[in-house]
């Protein structure tokens, strides 16, 4: 969970002018991508089960949609902050850019627990969000998406708010429906797997042979579980997964030193993704504190659940075997340990790049509703990974035509391209 | 059964990159799993091909094999299990059941990209071939069980190609549960649990010419020869040609045969006129054009077929072809003057215009040589447009081909007179069956040729009895065997009468067939040591049809009895006189 001191829109703002100083960005187009184009506020009051009345607080911000309309996801948490929602905003655009879709960047969110919800009080928070923003959001305008303890559940009760609203069907609103209800195949996978195909291109580029790689993972949430899947799949063994504890209030690692079984782990996992302790333990795991995951003596590393893991506190824990860090979560790493693991010459794949499948396929998913013709899985996924695989050849090359940090060089084609689509617009 | 574990070491292959540019020779494999028979035999060969033949026969042809990526068995297992494919494909479904149920199916993840990768490189035809595991067992080369599929990968939106390929290579993986396949297994003693599929993408040899994509020639070359016409010796092996794609040889069995030592002397027809009656008159092609209506449970799906008229027009035939010139009943090579054209290769083989003959016996003993026993081998050639640029050969397969050494002697004497069932004096193979109780025969009687594509159903249940009841059995039928054409003989796949150890193909006194002499299922009749037999109608000895109508019968069709006798049958073939005879108490 994100530190109270940790502000994740300053150290976006930070990464930012960072790369706008050696783009050499016009003091315009700063001011311009420094901030969001847009943001909204609401209250969605909602009747509970025992017949209260309850307000939650939601927000949508749509950072920049100069390249296409704004996408980013729905985030329902109790922690969640505007400053939170604003930096997933940012990212997103850069995102978009990164893999080169046409789209913008855009983040939503409710403060509030699911985990103390029942599924009628969700939709109506999700049925309220979409009242409140139904004539600021649409396929052509801002496409929202599921994220942190949002499901293809979620985003089909609020397409079908904005279809009743708007009264004709427009599956392209949102991403991530159900399969059959206008959700592409794929689209589960896509963010793991997309992680996954970035991670095999690193290896490729530092040659080294994947086949006997390991790996430690933080989180086991979608995106976690699907980039072990393929992980294993195709090369080695993940020795240790991490995640949230909902009873203790606490995270816990999970380690197998031979490697986890992930079908065996999935049957003692809650739905947000919580492993059960005590039933680890009798298969076998050792069960350790949560940040465990960072110190395991593994090739890659795979922070794959919430921001702000990888901080000065505990960059140095990281093992000298560790030759990859891939972010599968949305700004795992703070800026102090960035600096750290850029000293140290660990070959990471920024954020942005290695978790865009899931957006990339979310686009997919986009184009698919909007001709209203589905492909199959495999042409999905043979898609997603040529993109990643473009998008991380092209990062790549940058960062070593100009002798950069991998981070700074996917900053540079993302930001560089979202800054051009501005002035071409005459935004800046 | 040998199987050959894959080596990262072994041979000159390299990992699929894919930045890299498809060229020829360039043999590339995607996957962790084993290359599977046919895709092993061209890795073995690859380098000894490159260091003794590649450039030999500069400038006028170049040898190679052409561009190929092989998707290792681990794709296979990984796309059966993620699919929960196994219980359509070990059920009794029907083939088109099974095709659909794979087409549904999603490829690994880990394959899809590198398919997008190939079909954004090329966009020359490819030909998706089967390489299974147990196709590297000597004894059983597998020759047309499982589907090959080409796809014309030239639709200008790379998704168009891609679905193509995807779904041809589901095709090759559903055609290892096909009927065909399961009988064939059956007949091996295999269980298709054995079985595990390589697949290789390759490009097609070939030149485009319009809407259609073909190679001006393709061949099968094979060390020994059961039928050696004139002075040249078994031993010497035999070609066949044909123009355009390699269906027409392989499946259809209509070619142009010769002896590469002696390739003027022209297969032994009767007359002119039976040569221009039997030789080919169409041709397979890779269908450019159109899209066809989507089927992708269809092998010939992208393919079509040409008659001769459309292969001058594409300007193919120069090389190839002479002309009949019927003022004195002659053939001219070449094609400088108006007639009826023949395939017969005359400016190569005769006018040695291409040193195609001198290229294939070398080609014959380095693969011997390679293999340390005889070979059959695949190939395509593609013929330079203006004369200047190379031919280039392109080498497609290669297998180890089965000739038994055992020495049979049948005096001609032994041909007629009692106890003789049936006997002839061309037969195919070698060897002698002691064993044999068992007679399936097609009804003289009741024989209709309006009727023969009814046969292969009744044929086909007897065949999995006996198969099942692990009897060889002696079938007899009338025409040729395997035909495509109903109105040629018998239209059965081999996987229908896989049981038979000997096949009896005869005429009829009301239809004077062409018989086939064992070319439809030739490699499988000589890998399987099978004994193949023309008897011809008009020949003094014929089959003794009143002695077969007196033995129990234990299934009686309506075209087809299956009699089982007391004591076996004792088959003798006589390899170097083709002499055979089957003989009763």
């Amino acid at each position: 969970m994100a530190d109270k001191s940790f502000n994740a829109f300053e150290m976006a703002q930070a990464q930012f002018d960072h790369v706008a100083d050696m783009l050499k960005l016009d003091e315009g187009t700063r001011s311009l991508l420094r901030f969001n184009l847009r943001e909204y506020h609401m209250s969605i009051p909602v009747r509970m089960d025992d017949g209260s009345v309850k307000v939650f607080r939601g927000f949508r911000v749509q950072h920049n949609d100069a390249r296409g309309p704004a996408k980013g996801g729905i985030r329902f948490h109790p922690a969640e902050t505007i400053d939170t929602v604003r930096a997933l905003a940012m990212w997103m655009t850069w995102k978009t850019a990164v893999v080169d879709i046409p789209l913008g960047g855009g983040k939503g969110g409710v403060v509030c627990d699911p985990h103390h919800l029942s599924m009628r009080e969700q939709e109506q928070i999700c049925r309220g969000w979409v009242r409140n923003l139904a004539r600021d959001v649409g396929p052509l305008r801002d496409v929202p998406a599921p994220d942190v303890m949002t499901s293809p559940q979620h985003m089909l009760w609020m397409l079908d708010e904005f279809e009743t609203i708007r009264g004709e069907r427009l599956p392209g609103f949102i991403t991530g429906k159900p399969v059959g209800m206008g959700g592409s195949l794929g689209r589960t996978e896509a963010t793991g797997y997309g992680v996954v195909f970035t991670i095999r291109e690193a290896l490729k580029e530092l040659n080294i042979p994947a086949s006997d790689t390991t790996m430690s993972v933080q989180g086991f949430g979608n995106v976690s579980q699907y980039a072990i899947e393929l992980y294993q799949q195709v090369w080695g063994k993940v020795i240790c997964v991490s995640s949230w504890d909902q009873a203790d209030q606490t995270s816990y690692a999970f380690r197998k030193k031979n490697g986890v079984d992930l079908q065996e782990l999935r049957s003692i996992t809650d739905r947000f993704g919580g492993i059960d302790k005590a039933k680890a333990k009798e298969l076998g795991y050792e069960v350790l504190p949560g940040d465990a995951w960072i110190e395991q003596d593994v090739d890659v590393l795979m922070p794959g659940a919430l921001e702000n893991q990888i901080t000065a506190a505990n960059v140095k824990r990281i093992s000298n075997r560790v030759k990859i860090i891939a972010e599968g979560a949305n700004g795992p790493t703070t800026p102090d340990a960035d600096k750290v693991i850029k000293e140290r010459g660990i070959f990471l794949i920024p954020d942005f790049l290695a978790n865009a499948g899931g957006v990339t396929c979310s686009y997919f998913e986009q184009v698919q509703c909007n001709m209203n013709y589905f492909w199959e899985k495999d042409e999905v996924l043979g898609k997603l990974d040529t993109k990643m695989t473009s998008a991380f050849a092209a990062v790549s090359e940058l960062a070593k035509k100009r002798k950069v940090y991998m981070r700074d060089a996917a900053y540079l084609i993302a930001i560089g391209r979202v800054a051009q689509a501005c002035k071409e617009r005459g935004w800046a | 059964m040998r199987r050959r574990q894959y080596s990262p070491h072994h041979g000159t292959l390299s990992r699929f990159d894919r930045n890299a540019r498809p060229a020829a020779g360039r043999f590339t494999y995607i996957g962790s799993g084993e290359l599977g028979g046919k895709a092993h035999g061209l890795a073995r060969v690859q380098g000894v091909l490159d260091a003794k033949l590649r450039d030999a026969f500069a400038p006028a042809i170049t040898v190679a094999i052409p561009a190929l990526t092989v998707i290792t068995t681990d794709f296979f297992d990984a796309f059966m299990k993620q699919n929960g494919l196994k219980e359509v494909a070990y059920s009794e479904s029907r083939d088109d059941v099974i095709a659909h149920a794979f087409q549904r199916a999603s490829l690994p993840v880990q394959l899809v990209g590198d398919l997008r990768a190939i079909v954004e490189k090329t966009h020359l035809p490819l030909a998706v071939r089967s390489s299974s595991l147990l196709e590297d067992a000597m004894f059983e080369p597998f020759a047309s069980v499982y589907g090959t599929k080409m796809v014309p990968n030239n639709q200008p939106d790379a998704d168009s190609r891609f679905r193509g390929l995807a779904d041809a290579i589901k095709y090759v993986y559903a055609s290892t549960f096909f009927r065909s396949a399961r009988n064939y297994m059956k007949a091996t003693h295999h269980s298709t649990m054995d079985e595990k599929m390589a697949v290789i993408v390759q490009e097609v040899v070939g030149t485009r010419f319009g809407d259609r994509y073909y190679p001006h020639i393709s061949g099968v070359l094979r060390s020994y020869n059961f039928y050696p016409v004139s002075h040249a010796q078994p031993e010497e092996g035999i070609v066949e040609l044909a123009l355009g794609l390699g269906r027409t040889i392989v499946d259809e069995g209509v070619s142009w045969a010769f002896s590469p030592a002696y390739p003027r002397i022209a297969p032994p027809f009767k007359s002119t006129q039976a040569m221009l009656k039997n030789s080919q008159t169409r041709f397979w092609a890779v269908n450019m054009g159109k899209p066809p209506a989507y089927d992708p449970i269809c092998e010939t799906e992208y393919m079509v077929t040409a008659d001769l008229g459309d292969a001058e027009f594409d300007g193919a035939l120069p090389l190839i072809a002479s002309t009949y010139r019927p003022e004195n009943d002659s053939v001219r090579i070449g094609i400088g003057e108006k007639g009826p054209r023949v395939i017969d290769f005359g400016p190569i083989l005769k006018a040695d215009m291409l040193p195609l003959t001198e290229l294939l016996l070398q080609l014959k003993d380095v693969c011997e040589d390679m293999l340390d026993t005889m070979v059959e081998v695949e190939f395509a050639v593609r013929l330079a447009r203006d004369g200047g640029a190379p031919a280039e050969f392109g080498f497609l397969q290669v297998r180890p081909m089965v000739v038994s050494d055992a020495t049979v002697d049948i005096d001609p004497e032994e041909l007629v007179g009692d106890g003789v069932l049936l006997s002839a004096e061309t037969a195919l193979g070698n060897g002698v069956l002691d064993d044999i109780r068992d007679v399936v025969y097609v009804r003289p009687d009741r024989f209709d040729i309006m009727r023969t594509s009814e046969v292969p159903d009744e044929l086909e249940r007897v065949n999995a009895a006996l198969v099942e009841a692990r009897r060889p059995y002696l079938l007899i039928g009338f025409g040729r065997w395997g035909t495509t054409d109903p109105l040629g003989g018998i239209p059965a796949n081999f996987g229908q009468i896989s049981g038979a150890k000997v096949i009896v193909e005869s005429s009829l006194p009301n239809l004077p067939f062409v018989l086939s002499q064992g070319s439809h299922f030739f490699h499988n009749v000589t890998s399987f040591r099978i004994l193949y037999f023309c008897v011809r109608h008009d020949e003094e000895r014929g089959i003794d049809w009143p002695w077969l109508e007196r033995q129990p019968v234990r299934f009686a069709g309506e075209l087809v009895r299956h009699v089982q006798l007391s004591s076996p049958l004792r088959v003798k073939v006589d390899g170097r006189t083709g002499r055979g005879v089957v003989l009763h108490d």
